[in-house]
């Protein structure tokens, strides 16, 4: 239970900061990150990849929707819906899945890393974590 | 006295089976070690796929490689027009902004890192140099690591421009690798706020009536291509580079043209630069 709180609170600070970047994108806010060699926020989002398929539309957009639906599911789950958990691992699959794909674009082909987009990126892979099925460690039985 | 009880023998221990589950911190833990190596190997693939930074040019093959692109005949580019470039200059409106002559002033803002601030300084450089002289340009490459890695190109951090038509005033903020460099002036750094609203790089002011941010062609036109062959190709005005390069020149030179009222009229009175003005407004 505490661990769906902790998933349900991931999901929201992963919603801020889509909402936050996909703000930024549509406006003329500022993007507050610093510059250097390795971290350059503007050079990720701005490249071809900062957006869905050639659209207008910001890859935090799809952000949006899938921390959205992160905290909806960890909600359930706290709520007692246990039906939900395969749902979760399943969602949280599509989610780190993507994420490495972004980091592998960040990486490889732009060579630099967005600060706000790794924050939601280990957002992602914290609410995998949880959502991952455990065993029940090494336990006796008479 | 009640005889004392017999000694129990202890009742058997219930039976213990040992039942073996995976402990419940290793699914998370070789979930996390699986992305970190995937993490490692995208940085070895970086590693090895960067290029390595060409060697910029020995001074006297630099002058040559300017020499060349800055002595192309009129009627070469005449001939490409507004080439394959993309009109990115726009109409602005503010208090005409005078250089450190007393002439109109281009203003320009950009960074060595920046793939699309190389790919713009040749056409600025050729446009300009229809205006007045350029002395202390060095030849370098955009960043090896950002998109478009290595584009040839040459830096304005030295350079300085002589003309009796117009001032140029440049600002590099960080070199290739992005350590900083040159800071533009508060007066500076409110024209970059007021018209480069994206905060784009390049950006440059045509004396606060025009102003463009961004590239007009993509670098990759002049992906793996040494400052030589660049300033061969555009020999050849049916080339993909003479048509970005000259094209965006050609732009340039007529916003330029706007500011100095048509002078000198042996680069303004072009058929191709008349009919950009026009477009221009």
């Amino acid at each position: 239970m505490r661990l769906q709180a902790l998933a349900l609170a991931a999901g929201l600070a992963g919603l801020g900061i889509s909402i936050y970047l996909t703000v930024v994108h549509y406006s003329t806010i500022p993007l507050a990150c610093p510059a250097n060699a390795v971290i350059n926020c503007e050079q990720v989002v701005t490249s071809p990849y900062g957006v869905i398929g050639g659209s207008v539309i910001p890859t935090s957009a799809a952000g949006i929707a899938w921390f959205a639906v992160s905290a909806l599911l960890a909600a359930g789950l706290l709520a007692g819906r246990t039906q939900l958990a395969r749902a979760q691992l399943g969602w949280a699959a599509i989610g780190i899945v993507t994420v490495l794909g972004l980091v592998y674009v960040e990486i490889v082909r732009l060579g630099a890393v967005c600060i706000w987009c790794s924050a939601a990126h280990a957002l992602v892979l914290l609410i995998f974590l949880i959502a991952l099925p455990r065993g029940k460690g090494n336990r006796v039985t008479s | 006295m009640s005889r004392p009880a017999a000694k129990q023998p202890p009742a058997p221990r219930p039976m213990r089976k040992a039942v073996s589950r995976t402990p419940s911190w290793v699914v998370p833990v070789a979930a996390v070690a699986g992305i970190a190596l995937l993490v490692v190997a995208f940085l070895v693939i970086r590693w090895y796929t960067t290029p390595p930074a060409p060697t910029p040019l020995t001074v006297d093959a630099t002058q040559q490689v300017i020499a060349s692109i800055t002595s192309l005949p009129a009627t070469a580019l005449d001939a490409v027009g507004a080439g394959s470039a993309n009109n990115l200059i726009k109409k602005v409106s503010g208090t005409p902004l005078t250089g450190p002559n007393g002439h109109p002033e281009v203003f320009y803002m950009g960074a060595e890192y920046c793939p699309y601030c190389a790919a713009e300084r040749w056409p600025m450089i050729i446009a300009l140099s229809q205006f007045g002289t350029f002395s202390g340009l060095q030849t370098t490459s955009s960043s090896s690591t950002d998109v478009y890695p290595n584009t040839p190109t040459f830096t304005f951090r030295s350079a300085t421009f002589t003309s009796q038509y117009v001032d140029f005033v440049s600002v590099e903020t960080t070199d290739r690798n992005q350590n900083p460099l040159q800071s533009p002036t508060s007066a500076q750094q409110a024209l970059v706020t007021k018209y480069d609203t994206s905060g784009s790089i390049p950006f440059v002011d045509f004396g606060n009536r025009y102003a463009f941010d961004g590239a007009m062609y993509l670098p990759d036109v002049l992906s793996g291509l040494s400052w030589q062959a660049v300033a061969d190709s555009l020999a050849q005005s049916t080339s993909p580079q003479a048509k970005a390069i000259l094209g965006s020149a050609n732009l340039i030179t007529a916003a330029i043209c706007r500011l100095t009222a048509d002078q000198p009229a042996t680069v303004c009175s072009s058929s191709s630069i008349q009919a950009i003005e026009q477009k221009l407004g």
